[in-house]
């Protein structure tokens, strides 16, 4: 034990030193942090939208005025010709256009369906769907407004269906989306710097040439491991609780279960991300190829297949059994669950399970290939 | 005008003095050698004649061409090997000497004799794809020295170039150099061996930043003119040293392997005197000695006097 | 001139030499676009659901029936009272909960209005939205089934609208038909009186580029774009803090060989390799994934080509301000790649971001890189549609370039 404190202090004197790197492991985490709590979310807002409006009556302007009094659209163009519509589309300048033929307004005075056209820009798939959902609404809310106005009933008096679904929303009722990319970024970023910081740290011993030292140390592997690895976990657990402080100061994130659960939660992920790196590093020579291999094995499946972003239903079966061994997505569930759910790690006990295994299989795989190694 | 000059050439780094006020010149076809700890600023004086570190304040002309404003120019007359070698491992000899070449601007014809130059110079004749991670230490050295003077610059300058070659390597490469400095080319390089300071025509011993001492070895050896130096060999090294320190007519000891080096303050007394004085001490005294002063003598004396001014 | 040669000589000789490293360079993208593609969809099916079945009638095991049968949903248990779903929940078993409530198969018998609860587990937000909206929309749907009225489908589409606290929830139909209909959005029965009335709205939806609203056309394109990021940052930040970290960069530094014919001699090489892997995972985009290729595949090339301008330029600046090749890749990861995959509109949309941020998203060239690539793919524009954003793109890949040559001086100063 007392060797493998000594290799995890002459380690961590090592990452002081380099001030570059422990100022990335430090702020990365603050800048993403700030970046999601207020750059980015999946809200609908300002949708840039055109109008063609071939009628120009009371009515039609009532329509285009209930769509610009939404707060979800905002009117940039104005338009006379079919073209411009197209351009605009084209150059993504709009992602909706509203096209209004002429005898609208007529055709709704004499009682009739007067037809108008919503275009929707297709282009970004994420957000079209919700876009025209909003359109839609606005576009009924237009036709009940001018109902209501002018004091009249629609066609048809039975309005209440035989069966409505009533939405309720737990855990999350304004629909933050802060508060469910929190636990992700909480992942992501633990991820990232403890397989990269593990795997770089013994390539670097091999390419500079002090590897033979460490192969010459009276040092079991284990306590090797265990020295190596232990600064980063100190740092990475350090960096995952400053994020969670951080969320809840500045964007009210509610921390309804226990600090020493999601201290558990934690670590075990981390033990699997240091673990994944020390591996890596066991089968690469250079600190390139090692960064790549983490690249592919550790950075694109958190961000991609843990459920972080896309949820894991909607992907093909196979893919979804290629997620089964991303610990990922175990602890975004636990974390979730531990964190905005208020439930204790030992109902999650199956999440936590699998990030054991994990980390487990991980750490003798890297402790089998070191020993090999080293002789 | 002699190849290098330099005049109060200076280096800082924020409060830290690296180079201090040093001036020197070098003659054309001379070999200097700059000797001092690591550290003393060795290879920042080298690098700015390189053209590779801007000097603070002084000045250097190299190969006629001032290096503080036109340090491009100067790396065309000027060939330069480091402690590292400076060579692409996962390329072969033969495919080391054609990027440099390449990089140089040689012409085809010129190319083809140069190589064959170095090949010979470097002993590695047919062995030229043989990639340049896989040859040992003194090869390799002698391949950077090669790939540095391609281009048969005037000016060589050479970092540290032996460090960790066997002493057999050293002495063969220090051979090339001496035939590269009867050809005419001017040679300066830093060094920690004192033992290869033998080999250059003046010595510049830099400490701290400043020039020491710049001489011919004989020159510098002059310091010790009046001084005797008394070697005397006693098993008790340390404590015999101790003594002989209590002694007026010593002005100095120092510790060389097993012996101890005693400096007299004039040449008045003999060295037996002294030897008797320790054994009447109760030393079992084996041998006392007038001795040559040794360029580490020197190295240690001219320190010291740097250290107190 | 020929200095720039003899550099990208030496640089494809020491690719030559590292099998590993070029092996990884050409068959990770291929790899990681064959995963990504599947992966990367913001399509929402499969959601886990638990039903909190309290009637157990006919009636409710038919509305039940109809969750099971729907691509949408997959019913992971059947519990008897709704205290029953808080664990499923809890836990993340399931993600949306049905609850019947006692009475449900009798109200639906007398004609009376009946109500179930959907119940969504917010944690996951964009989930959230569209698996209630598909929720409310089946129900509905069942509803009209119930009331055999023969009414037109609802020329809707997929989405669903924010769930507010005025906003009832739209009905919003599973297929896709643009037909126009005559029926008012929230009449569902017979029609009564011919009072005098008033004509609605009558909303016809067109989708364009994507009818589908397939996200894997617009996601592939995506993913592509950021591989090649992520691919020729890091390796462009290895290019020059390599020779520094070996020692070789001093030597260089020592000879003739100017500045930019260093930057140029590590451009070249790197940027055959970044060719051909945009070559490869267009190959595998279009043979593979099926994505439509609208445009022409000589001018896709040739952009991406302008964008790995770019990239390398980021990765060499990056080299030559780090000292080490770990800090060069750490700072290429963490500050270049990954802001540029969040700012770049990507994933999250760029007109959400605070106004301060959307300035700097200009500076990003995945951004319009990202509209090309996209134009080109789904929309088959050409040039005179997105000549701007080439332009910005060459220049902000010359910038960059000269950044890089710049702070590469050769005397330290």
């Amino acid at each position: 034990m007392r060797k493998a404190l000594a290799v995890g202090r002459k380690e961590f004197h090592q990452i002081v030193r380099d001030r570059r790197t422990l100022s990335i492991l430090l702020l990365a985490p603050v800048m993403f942090l700030l970046l999601y709590g207020y750059a980015l979310n999946f809200d609908i807002r300002h949708v840039t939208f055109a109008v063609e409006d071939r009628d120009r009556t009371v009515e039609s302007r009532a329509l285009i005025a209930a769509f610009v009094n939404s707060g979800y659209f905002d009117l940039v163009a104005s338009v006379h010709d079919g073209q411009a519509i197209d351009r605009l589309m084209d150059r993504n300048e709009i992602r909706a256009a509203l096209v209004i033929p002429e005898r609208t307004g007529r055709a709704i005075n004499t009682g009739q369906a007067a037809a108008v056209q919503v275009l929707i820009n297709g282009d970004n798939a994420n957000t079209a769907a919700a876009v025209m959902g909003y359109a839609l609404n606005i576009v009924r809310g237009a036709s009940s407004s001018l109902l209501v106005e002018r004091g009249l009933r629609p066609r048809g008096a039975r309005l209440a269906p035989p069966v409505s679904a009533e939405p309720r929303i737990w855990y999350n009722p304004e629909l933050k989306s802060t508060l469910f990319l929190v636990p992700g970024l909480i992942a992501f970023i633990g991820m990232i710097t403890g397989a990269v910081s593990t795997a770089l740290s013994i390539v670097r011993e091999k390419e500079r040439g002090t590897w033979e030292q460490v192969r010459m140390a009276p040092l079991g592997t284990t306590p090797y491991i265990v020295g190596k690895t232990l600064p980063y976990l100190v740092i990475s657990i350090a960096s995952a609780m400053a994020i969670m402080l951080a969320a809840m100061a500045l964007f009210d994130l509610p921390m309804r279960g226990s600090w020493l659960d999601l201290l558990l939660a934690v670590s075990l992920f981390l033990a699997g991300a240091l673990g994944t790196g020390m591996f890596i590093s066991t089968v690469s020579d250079s600190q390139l190829v090692a960064f790549q291999i983490v690249l592919i094995v550790a950075f694109l499946p958190t961000f991609i297949l843990s459920g972080f972003i896309f949820p894991i239903g909607s992907m093909p079966v196979p893919i979804q059994m290629v997620t089964l061994v991303v610990p990922a997505r175990y602890f975004l569930v636990a974390l979730r669950s531990i964190v905005l759910k208020g439930i204790s790690a030992a109902a999650m006990w199956q999440e936590l399970m699998a990030l054991v295994l994990y980390a487990t299989a991980v750490l003798a795989l890297a402790s089998i290939r070191l020993a090999r190694e080293r002789g | 005008m002699d190849p290098i000059i330099v005049r109060d050439l200076t280096r800082r780094f924020g409060q830290f003095v690296a180079v201090d006020r040093v001036s020197f010149d070098v003659r054309e076809g001379e070999i200097l050698g700059f000797l001092g700890s690591n550290g003393a600023g060795k290879s920042t004086t080298i690098r700015m004649l390189c053209g590779l570190l801007r000097p603070t304040a002084g000045s250097a002309v190299v190969g006629g061409i001032d290096v503080s404003r036109d340090p491009e120019g100067v790396k065309r007359r000027i060939g330069y090997m480091s402690q590292k070698f400076s060579l692409y491992e996962q390329l072969t000899v033969g495919q080391n000497i054609r990027f440099y070449a390449g990089l140089y601007g040689l012409s085809s014809g010129r190319y083809a004799e140069r190589r064959r130059f170095v090949l010979e110079m470097a002993g590695l004749e047919g062995r030229e794809n043989m990639l340049a991670r896989d040859l040992p230490g003194g090869w390799r050295q002698r391949l950077a020295l090669g790939c540095a003077i391609l281009h048969e610059p005037p000016i060589l300058f050479l970092d540290e170039p032996t460090g960790g070659v066997d002493p057999l390597s050293r002495r063969h490469f220090w051979r090339l150099i001496n035939r590269l400095s009867e050809s005419g080319v001017t040679i300066l390089v830093t060094t920690h061996y004192l033992d290869e300071a033998e080999y250059c025509h003046r010595l510049a011993l830099i400490h701290a930043g400043r020039l020491a001492a710049l001489g011919t070895t004989t020159a510098l050896k002059e310091i010790f003119a009046g001084r005797p130096i008394v070697e005397v060999q006693a098993p008790d090294a340390v404590a015999a040293m101790r003594a002989l320190d209590a002694m007026p007519e010593v002005e100095k000891t120092s510790l060389f392997g097993t012996a101890v080096h005693a400096v007299l303050r004039a040449a008045a007394v003999p060295p037996a005197a002294v030897g008797d004085r320790l054994r009447a001490q109760g030393f079992a005294v084996r041998g006392v000695a007038a001795v040559p002063p040794s360029l580490e003598d020197v190295f240690l004396d001219v320190v010291e006097k740097a250290g107190r001014s | 001139m020929r200095r720039t040669f003899f550099m990208v000589w030496k640089e494809l000789l020491e690719l030559r030499q590292d099998p590993k490293l070029l092996r990884m360079l050409l068959v990770a993208p291929i790899l990681q676009l064959g995963v990504l593609g599947y992966a990367a969809t913001t399509d929402v099916k499969n959601v886990p659901v638990v039903v909190a079945d309290g009637d157990r009638t006919p009636a409710s095991h038919d509305l039940i029936e109809r969750f099971d049968a729907s691509p949408y949903f997959s019913i992971v248990d059947i519990v008897n009272s709704v205290d029953g779903i808080d664990v499923y929940l809890e836990r993340g078993r399931a993600w949306m909960a049905l609850s019947i409530p006692r009475g449900y198969g009798q109200a639906i018998g007398s004609r009376t209005p009946a109500t179930v609860q959907v119940v969504a587990d917010g944690s996951d937000a964009n989930s959230t939205t569209v698996a209630l909206g598909y929720a409310t929309n089946l129900v509905a749907t069942y509803a009209q089934s119930l009331v055999a009225v023969p009414t037109m489908p609802t020329p809707v589409g997929q989405g669903f609208s924010a769930v507010g606290a005025d906003a009832a929830p739209t009905p919003v139909g599973q297929d896709f038909s643009a037909v126009g209909a005559s029926t008012a959005p929230t009449a569902v029965g017979q029609d009564f009186s011919p009072a005098r009335h008033l004509g609605t709205f009558d909303p016809q939806v067109r989708v364009w580029f994507n009818p589908q609203l397939e996200s894997r056309d617009f996601m592939i394109p995506g993913v592509l774009a950021l591989l090649l990021l992520v691919m020729t940052a890091v390796l462009g930040s290895m290019g020059i803090v390599r020779e520094k970290e070996l020692g070789t960069l001093e030597q260089l530094n020592v000879t003739p060989l100017g500045r930019w014919q260093l930057i140029v001699g590590k451009l070249l090489p790197y940027g055959l390799i970044g060719a051909i892997d945009v070559f490869l995972v267009v190959a595998v985009a279009v043979f593979w994934f099926q994505i439509p290729l609208r445009g022409s595949f000589l001018l896709l090339f040739a952009v991406s080509l302008v964008y790995l301008l770019g990239t390398l330029g980021l990765g060499l600046f990056v080299s030559t301000i780090s000292n080490t090749q770990q800090q060069a890749m750490m700072t290429a990861a963490f500050f270049v790649v990954v802001p540029m995959i969040y700012l770049s509109g990507f994933v999250f949309p760029i007109e959400n971001m605070p106004a301060v941020i959307q300035p700097l998203t200009y500076l990003i060239p995945l951004r319009y890189y990202l509209v090309i690539v996209r134009g080109i793919f789904l929309k088959g524009v050409g040039l005179e549609t997105f000549w701007k954003e080439a332009l910005e793109l060459l220049v902000f890949g010359v910038a960059i370039l000269s950044l890089a040559a710049a702070r590469a001086s050769k005397r330290a100063a």
